[in-house]
């Protein structure tokens, strides 16, 4: 009797948690699913008229990327974006990665003060360093300016990248530099041809992950770029959602815009299993 | 293989340290300089850019919130007057405590999204690698395409959720009578804004959570269950306090997130902003760069007063805890 019991308990212990965990599944793709609907969804699937949005497009259709595609507009935009995120994953991995070796391999004076700086730049509101920030930027003349813009994203990514960096160079043993050194290499010799040679794979992690940072990023390039010419694809989305245009635009530019991330996401997370697996193994 | 290096290393090592201990503290921080002279060298670039926006930062900010320009486009300075003229802003003050309720509210709600979110991850089941990477889909999507999405979904009159409430799909039993508007009231456009910011962050709190859970070994259970515990009290003497170090985490990083933010808000309240959005309508609307700054000082304020404040109730919950 008490044993049918138990099994009944642990049989509606298990229906609860499928239950929530449907509910879940269906919280989390709901919204991403309805990006993707609209993205293809025709006119009249949009604009009804009153009558009930429908979960599956009438007629779908791939007009709203094509019209991207010739798109002056979005076509600058993207490639704006493009070149600032790979300029601040340049900028931010070449203050970055050394700066990183140094905190790892070396007893730097005031070593926790920088630690904890890192950590403050982290967790600082960005909306209110972007006043500042965008004050003396104009002023430097570095407004509506691929450079300045990710000279402000450089900011955002250096403490990921150092952090990232930090436990990549942690796991290279001190023995190879030092037999390298022992050698004759110079120390600059040393860490451009053995070090980082061996933490590639690592910094591409962290590069992959600043290159997100920066082609997501809003408020930065929304105060730095905003009465210029040249915008970003999430300054584009804003400007374009001031206009109050069709839904499916919107959500064909969202598309455009996440596709990359969600993509080079899993990268990241593959690169970052097989660097733990491979500390295991060692 | 090595250990004769590492032996002669380890004796180096304490070669110097005799050094430091005769030449005492100066020559001792020489000596550490001239042995770590290349470290620091690389790592120079690096802290040269972090102070130079550092002092760019809470220079500006502070000047700029101590000058006060008047319509006329005459500067003083130093004075607090823009200080006086906000704390009778009926817009800052109505932003002031939206952002708190918005704070308090939203912080654990993302705390109980993650721990329920760990919570059904972390029993072994058959797939359990796919629903963790599902699970932590939303942060691979831009927060900017998150609110626009949401902005799309919560439309009125007929938007997907509206269509939804009212009963006009067959799976769905009607709740409401007729439409909500979303947009056009405070606690409607402000809960979707943060329903937004908890779906995008749920994945780090789960995360945090989920390693929490973790670090709990199952003999400690096992000895509670030999012992006679049930469900719940095992929740409540072993689950809730060895999860503290994550919860505080969680607590910490999250409410100073839900202080800062900012892109849900700015798309989806408009009408009714928090002081994030105020400071972004103070510098393009007020087109008045030290008021805008004068709220970020008060801003960053709040965020250093209430991180205190929550890490000392954090702390004193600990100790409870673990009393019992």
């Amino acid at each position: 009797m008490s044993k049918t019991h138990k099994t009944l308990k642990k049989d509606s212990n298990k229906w609860i948690w499928l239950i929530g965990m449907v509910i879940m599944i269906i919280i989390i793709l709901g919204p991403i699913y309805m990006m993707f609907k609209y993205s293809i969804s025709d006119r009249a699937s949009v604009v009804t008229g009153g009558a009930v949005i429908p979960l599956w497009p009438y007629q779908p259709t791939t007009e709203q990327f094509g019209g991207l595609l010739e798109n002056k507009s979005f076509i600058n935009a993207a490639f704006t974006s493009l070149g600032i995120a790979l300029l601040t994953v340049c900028i931010s991995l070449v203050l970055g990665a050394p700066a990183a070796f140094s905190l790892a391999r070396y007893k730097i004076p005031g070593k926790a003060l920088i630690m904890i700086l890192l950590i403050s730049v982290r967790l600082f509101p960005d909306v209110v360093s972007v006043i500042p920030v965008a004050e003396t930027f104009i002023k430097l003349r570095l407004t509506n300016n691929i450079f300045g813009v990710s000279l402000a994203h450089t900011l955002l990514a250096i403490p990921y990248v150092i952090y990232i960096a930090m436990g990549v160079f942690e796991t290279i043993p001190k023995e190879l530099e030092e037999q390298a050194q022992i050698l004759g290499a110079s120390k600059l010799y040393a860490f451009f041809k053995i070090i980082i040679p061996i933490a590639l794979p690592g910094l591409a992690a962290a590069a992959i992950y600043v290159f997100l940072l920066s082609w997501n990023e809003f408020i930065f390039s929304y105060f730095l770029l905003l009465f210029g010419e040249s915008t970003t694809l999430p300054v584009l989305l804003k400007k374009i959602l001031s206009w109050s245009p069709q839904h499916n635009l919107l959500a064909a530019i969202s598309v455009m815009l996440s596709v990359p991330v969600i993509i080079f996401t899993f990268i990241v997370q593959k690169y970052m299993q097989a660097g733990a697996t491979a500390g295991a193994v060692k | 293989m090595f250990c004769k290096e590492i032996y002669q290393l380890i004796n180096m090592e304490k070669d110097d340290t005799v050094l430091i201990e005769k030449e005492g503290l100066i020559n001792s921080l020489i000596v550490n300089i001239r042995k770590n002279s290349f470290g620091i060298l690389i790592l120079t670039p690096a802290l040269l850019y972090l102070l130079a926006f550092l002092v760019i930062i809470l220079y500006q900010i502070i000047i700029l919130s101590l000058t006060y320009v008047a319509p006329n486009l005459s500067e003083t300075f130093p004075t607090v007057k823009n200080f006086l003229d906000l704390a009778n802003s009926k817009e800052f003050i109505g932003a002031f405590k939206r952002t708190i309720v918005f704070t308090l509210v939203g912080t654990p709600l993302e705390l109980l999204a993650g721990m329920i979110a760990a919570g059904l991850i972390f029993r072994e089941f058959r797939g359990r690698g796919i629903i963790r990477s599902l699970f932590t889909l939303p942060l691979a999507i831009p927060g900017i395409v998150t609110a626009i999405i949401l902005f799309i979904l919560f439309d009125f009159p007929f938007g997907h959720i509206n269509d939804l409430l009212l009963g006009r799909h067959a799976f769905f039993p009607k709740i409401i009578s007729t439409p909500i508007p979303w947009r056009s009231s405070a606690v409607f456009s402000l809960g979707v804004a943060m329903f937004g910011k908890v779906w995008r962050d749920m994945p780090i709190s789960m995360l945090i959570i989920l390693s929490g859970l973790q670090s709990i070994t199952r003999d400690q259970y096992e000895a509670a269950k030999t012992m006679g515990a049930g469900a719940l009290q095992q929740f409540k003497y072993i689950t809730l306090p060895l999860l503290i170090p994550a919860i505080s985490t969680v607590l910490v990083l999250r409410s100073i997130e839900m202080w800062k933010e900012f892109i849900f808000p700015f798309i989806l309240a408009g009408s009714y902003p928090l002081l994030g959005t105020l400071i972004e309508r103070a510098y393009h609307e007020w087109n008045s760069a030290t008021e805008a700054a004068t709220i970020g000082l008060i801003l960053l304020f709040c965020i250093i007063i209430f991180t205190t404040f929550l890490f000392y109730i954090l702390s004193w919950l600990r100790r409870q805890l673990v009393k019992i």
